[in-house]
Protein backbone atom coordinates (compact mmCIF):
# COMPACT_ATOMS: atom_id res chain seq x y z
CA UNK A 1 0.00 0.00 0.00
CA UNK A 2 1.37 3.42 -0.94
CA UNK A 3 2.43 5.89 1.70
CA UNK A 4 2.09 9.02 -0.39
CA UNK A 5 0.07 10.22 -3.30
CA UNK A 6 2.08 10.41 -6.49
CA UNK A 7 0.70 12.37 -9.42
CA UNK A 8 1.97 12.22 -12.99
CA UNK A 9 0.63 14.81 -15.40
CA UNK A 10 0.51 14.79 -19.18
CA UNK A 11 -1.29 17.17 -21.50
CA UNK A 12 -3.34 16.60 -24.63
CA UNK A 13 -3.37 19.63 -26.92
CA UNK A 14 -6.54 19.84 -28.92
CA UNK A 15 -9.33 22.32 -29.36
CA UNK A 16 -9.14 22.73 -25.58
CA UNK A 17 -6.11 21.67 -23.54
CA UNK A 18 -6.77 18.64 -21.36
CA UNK A 19 -4.48 17.63 -18.51
CA UNK A 20 -4.45 13.98 -17.56
CA UNK A 21 -3.53 13.44 -13.93
CA UNK A 22 -2.52 9.88 -13.10
CA UNK A 23 -2.93 9.33 -9.37
CA UNK A 24 -1.08 6.61 -7.49
CA UNK A 25 -1.54 6.02 -3.77
CA UNK A 26 -4.06 7.22 -1.23
CA UNK A 27 -6.28 10.27 -1.46
CA UNK A 28 -7.04 11.12 2.16
CA UNK A 29 -6.85 14.15 4.45
CA UNK A 30 -3.05 13.92 4.36
CA UNK A 31 -2.80 14.11 0.57
CA UNK A 32 -5.86 16.21 -0.30
CA UNK A 33 -3.71 19.36 -0.52
CA UNK A 34 -1.26 17.69 -2.90
CA UNK A 35 -4.05 16.82 -5.32
CA UNK A 36 -5.54 20.32 -5.20
CA UNK A 37 -2.12 21.97 -5.65
CA UNK A 38 -1.18 19.82 -8.66
CA UNK A 39 -4.54 20.49 -10.28
CA UNK A 40 -4.12 24.22 -9.70
CA UNK A 41 -0.69 24.08 -11.37
CA UNK A 42 -2.22 22.44 -14.44
CA UNK A 43 -5.09 24.91 -14.58
CA UNK A 44 -2.77 27.89 -14.10
CA UNK A 45 -0.67 26.53 -16.98
CA UNK A 46 -3.67 26.76 -19.27
CA UNK A 47 -5.55 23.48 -18.97
CA UNK A 48 -9.27 24.04 -19.14
CA UNK A 49 -10.22 20.40 -18.69
CA UNK A 50 -8.91 17.68 -16.40
CA UNK A 51 -9.02 13.91 -16.37
CA UNK A 52 -8.28 12.17 -13.08
CA UNK A 53 -7.02 8.65 -13.77
CA UNK A 54 -7.79 6.87 -10.50
CA UNK A 55 -6.76 3.36 -11.55
CA UNK A 56 -3.77 3.57 -9.18
CA UNK A 57 -5.69 4.91 -6.17
CA UNK A 58 -5.83 2.42 -3.31
CA UNK A 59 -7.89 4.59 -0.95
CA UNK A 60 -10.36 7.44 -1.47
CA UNK A 61 -12.15 9.16 1.39
CA UNK A 62 -14.19 12.28 1.94
CA UNK A 63 -11.07 14.49 1.82
CA UNK A 64 -10.46 13.30 -1.73
CA UNK A 65 -14.01 14.15 -2.66
CA UNK A 66 -13.61 17.63 -1.20
CA UNK A 67 -10.48 18.01 -3.34
CA UNK A 68 -12.34 16.91 -6.47
CA UNK A 69 -15.13 19.35 -5.68
CA UNK A 70 -12.60 22.15 -5.17
CA UNK A 71 -10.92 21.32 -8.49
CA UNK A 72 -14.25 21.39 -10.32
CA UNK A 73 -14.84 24.85 -8.86
CA UNK A 74 -11.39 25.99 -10.06
CA UNK A 75 -12.37 24.92 -13.57
CA UNK A 76 -15.80 26.53 -13.52
CA UNK A 77 -15.90 29.07 -10.69
CA UNK A 78 -19.05 30.81 -11.87
CA UNK A 79 -21.19 27.80 -12.65
CA UNK A 80 -23.62 26.18 -10.28
CA UNK A 81 -24.90 23.06 -11.91
CA UNK A 82 -25.67 19.43 -11.39
CA UNK A 83 -22.91 18.21 -13.69
CA UNK A 84 -19.37 19.48 -14.10
CA UNK A 85 -18.41 19.43 -17.82
CA UNK A 86 -14.72 20.12 -17.31
CA UNK A 87 -13.53 17.24 -15.13
CA UNK A 88 -13.81 13.52 -15.71
CA UNK A 89 -12.76 10.53 -13.63
CA UNK A 90 -11.32 7.30 -15.01
CA UNK A 91 -11.26 3.80 -13.52
CA UNK A 92 -11.89 4.25 -9.80
CA UNK A 93 -11.69 1.05 -7.75
CA UNK A 94 -15.01 -0.48 -6.66
CA UNK A 95 -14.49 1.05 -3.19
CA UNK A 96 -13.75 4.50 -4.65
CA UNK A 97 -16.72 4.22 -7.02
CA UNK A 98 -18.91 3.44 -4.01
CA UNK A 99 -17.71 6.65 -2.33
CA UNK A 100 -18.62 8.62 -5.46
CA UNK A 101 -22.08 7.06 -5.49
CA UNK A 102 -22.71 7.38 -1.74
CA UNK A 103 -21.97 11.11 -1.82
CA UNK A 104 -23.88 11.74 -5.04
CA UNK A 105 -20.80 12.62 -7.07
CA UNK A 106 -21.72 10.07 -9.74
CA UNK A 107 -24.44 12.47 -10.87
CA UNK A 108 -22.04 15.42 -10.72
CA UNK A 109 -18.94 14.07 -12.49
CA UNK A 110 -18.72 11.60 -15.39
CA UNK A 111 -16.88 8.35 -14.66
CA UNK A 112 -15.28 6.50 -17.57
CA UNK A 113 -13.56 3.16 -18.07
CA UNK A 114 -10.60 4.53 -20.03
CA UNK A 115 -8.73 7.75 -20.68
CA UNK A 116 -9.66 7.54 -24.38
CA UNK A 117 -13.34 7.36 -23.47
CA UNK A 118 -12.97 10.34 -21.16
CA UNK A 119 -11.13 12.38 -23.81
CA UNK A 120 -13.81 11.59 -26.38
CA UNK A 121 -16.52 12.70 -23.95
CA UNK A 122 -15.31 16.32 -23.73
CA UNK B 1 -4.55 -5.93 20.70
CA UNK B 2 -4.97 -2.17 20.76
CA UNK B 3 -3.09 0.30 18.60
CA UNK B 4 -1.86 3.17 20.75
CA UNK B 5 -0.39 5.90 18.66
CA UNK B 6 0.60 9.54 18.72
CA UNK B 7 -1.16 10.35 15.48
CA UNK B 8 -1.25 13.05 12.88
CA UNK B 9 -2.67 12.94 9.37
CA UNK B 10 0.56 11.35 8.14
CA UNK B 11 -0.38 8.23 10.13
CA UNK B 12 -3.68 7.63 8.32
CA UNK B 13 -2.18 5.05 6.00
CA UNK B 14 -0.66 3.15 8.93
CA UNK B 15 -3.99 3.24 10.78
CA UNK B 16 -5.87 1.86 7.75
CA UNK B 17 -3.28 -0.91 7.50
CA UNK B 18 -3.81 -1.74 11.16
CA UNK B 19 -7.56 -2.04 10.58
CA UNK B 20 -6.92 -4.47 7.72
CA UNK B 21 -4.45 -6.53 9.77
CA UNK B 22 -6.71 -6.78 12.81
CA UNK B 23 -9.85 -7.51 10.76
CA UNK B 24 -7.94 -10.32 9.04
CA UNK B 25 -6.92 -11.73 12.44
CA UNK B 26 -10.53 -11.70 13.55
CA UNK B 27 -11.60 -13.63 10.46
CA UNK B 28 -13.80 -10.88 9.06
CA UNK B 29 -14.63 -11.33 5.35
CA UNK B 30 -12.37 -9.20 3.17
CA UNK B 31 -15.41 -7.79 1.37
CA UNK B 32 -16.06 -5.74 4.52
CA UNK B 33 -12.54 -4.29 4.81
CA UNK B 34 -13.21 -1.26 2.61
CA UNK B 35 -16.12 -0.18 4.82
CA UNK B 36 -14.03 -0.59 7.99
CA UNK B 37 -11.06 1.33 6.60
CA UNK B 38 -13.33 4.11 5.37
CA UNK B 39 -15.17 4.50 8.67
CA UNK B 40 -12.00 4.47 10.78
CA UNK B 41 -10.17 6.87 8.45
CA UNK B 42 -13.06 9.33 8.58
CA UNK B 43 -13.42 9.03 12.36
CA UNK B 44 -9.69 9.49 12.98
CA UNK B 45 -9.49 12.40 10.56
CA UNK B 46 -12.38 14.05 12.38
CA UNK B 47 -10.68 13.68 15.75
CA UNK B 48 -7.30 14.90 14.49
CA UNK B 49 -8.65 17.90 12.58
CA UNK B 50 -11.53 19.00 14.79
CA UNK B 51 -10.63 17.50 18.17
CA UNK B 52 -6.88 17.98 18.38
CA UNK B 53 -6.38 20.58 15.66
CA UNK B 54 -3.54 18.50 14.23
CA UNK B 55 -2.06 15.69 16.30
CA UNK B 56 -2.80 13.78 19.47
CA UNK B 57 -2.97 10.44 21.28
CA UNK B 58 -5.30 7.79 19.88
CA UNK B 59 -6.24 4.25 20.79
CA UNK B 60 -7.89 2.02 18.21
CA UNK B 61 -9.25 -1.39 19.14
CA UNK B 62 -11.15 -3.93 17.03
CA UNK B 63 -13.04 -6.47 19.11
CA UNK B 64 -15.60 -9.14 18.35
CA UNK B 65 -18.88 -8.97 20.25
CA UNK B 66 -20.79 -12.12 19.34
CA UNK B 67 -21.32 -11.91 15.57
CA UNK B 68 -20.68 -8.17 15.57
CA UNK B 69 -17.50 -6.14 15.26
CA UNK B 70 -16.97 -3.20 17.56
CA UNK B 71 -14.25 -0.70 16.69
CA UNK B 72 -13.32 1.59 19.58
CA UNK B 73 -11.61 4.91 18.92
CA UNK B 74 -10.44 6.65 22.06
CA UNK B 75 -8.91 10.12 22.25
CA UNK B 76 -7.99 12.81 24.77
CA UNK B 77 -9.52 15.66 22.81
CA UNK B 78 -12.23 17.98 24.17
CA UNK B 79 -15.62 16.24 24.33
CA UNK B 80 -17.35 16.19 20.96
CA UNK B 81 -20.05 13.94 19.53
CA UNK B 82 -19.58 13.85 15.73
CA UNK B 83 -22.79 11.92 15.19
CA UNK B 84 -25.00 14.11 17.38
CA UNK B 85 -23.57 17.20 15.71
CA UNK B 86 -23.71 15.86 12.16
CA UNK B 87 -25.66 17.72 9.50
CA UNK B 88 -29.13 16.23 9.12
CA UNK B 89 -28.75 16.04 5.36
CA UNK B 90 -25.84 15.64 3.04
CA UNK B 91 -25.25 18.80 1.04
CA UNK B 92 -24.80 17.43 -2.48
CA UNK B 93 -21.81 18.47 -4.57
CA UNK B 94 -23.70 20.28 -7.32
CA UNK B 95 -25.83 22.47 -5.10
CA UNK B 96 -23.63 24.75 -3.08
CA UNK B 97 -20.24 26.36 -3.15
CA UNK B 98 -19.21 24.51 0.00
CA UNK B 99 -20.84 21.11 0.26
CA UNK B 100 -20.44 19.39 3.57
CA UNK B 101 -21.10 16.48 5.83
CA UNK B 102 -19.16 14.07 3.61
CA UNK B 103 -17.09 12.40 6.33
CA UNK B 104 -19.83 11.63 8.81
CA UNK B 105 -22.15 10.57 5.99
CA UNK B 106 -19.56 8.05 4.76
CA UNK B 107 -19.00 6.77 8.31
CA UNK B 108 -22.71 6.23 8.79
CA UNK B 109 -23.12 4.55 5.42
CA UNK B 110 -20.20 2.18 6.08
CA UNK B 111 -21.25 1.09 9.59
CA UNK B 112 -24.48 -0.10 11.20
CA UNK B 113 -24.24 1.99 14.34
CA UNK B 114 -22.01 4.73 15.74
CA UNK B 115 -22.01 5.51 19.44
CA UNK B 116 -20.25 8.31 21.28
CA UNK B 117 -19.54 8.69 24.96
CA UNK B 118 -17.46 11.08 26.94
CA UNK B 119 -14.71 9.49 29.00
CA UNK B 120 -12.71 10.85 31.90
CA UNK B 121 -9.93 11.79 29.46
CA UNK B 122 -11.82 12.62 26.28
CA UNK B 123 -14.03 10.67 23.93
CA UNK B 124 -14.78 7.09 22.94
CA UNK B 125 -16.41 6.44 19.60
CA UNK B 126 -17.74 2.93 18.95
CA UNK B 127 -18.24 1.90 15.32
CA UNK B 128 -20.43 -1.18 15.02
CA UNK B 129 -20.60 -3.55 12.04
CA UNK B 130 -23.16 -6.28 12.57
CA UNK B 131 -23.00 -9.92 11.53
CA UNK B 132 -19.45 -9.98 10.17
CA UNK B 133 -18.07 -12.61 12.56
CA UNK B 134 -19.11 -16.16 11.81
CA UNK B 135 -18.30 -17.48 15.28
CA UNK B 136 -18.59 -15.75 18.63
CA UNK B 137 -15.29 -14.02 19.22
CA UNK B 138 -13.53 -13.58 22.49
CA UNK B 139 -12.23 -10.21 23.52
CA UNK B 140 -8.88 -11.91 24.07
CA UNK B 141 -6.62 -13.00 21.24
CA UNK B 142 -5.36 -16.59 21.61
CA UNK B 143 -1.70 -15.57 21.59
CA UNK B 144 0.34 -12.44 21.86
CA UNK B 145 0.97 -12.52 18.12
CA UNK B 146 -2.66 -13.09 17.19
CA UNK B 147 -1.27 -15.37 14.50
CA UNK B 148 -4.29 -16.85 12.78
CA UNK B 149 -4.71 -14.74 9.68
CA UNK B 150 -5.26 -16.27 6.26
Amino acid sequence: MSEKLQIGISREEGEKAVSIMRLKGSVDANTQGTLEAKAKEAIDAGSQRLILDMSGVDYLGSAGMRAIHAISRMLSPDEQGMRSPYIKVVSPSPAAAKVFKTLGFDSFIDIHDSIDDALAAF
Amino acid sequence: MTLKIRADLGQLNRIREYVTERATELGIPSAVFDDLRLAVDEAVTNVLVHGYGGAGDLEIELRGHGPDLHIFLRDRAPPFDPVGNAPRDLVPPGDRESPGGFGIFLMQSAMDEILHRETRDGNELTLVKRGVLSTPASSHTPSSSGNHGN
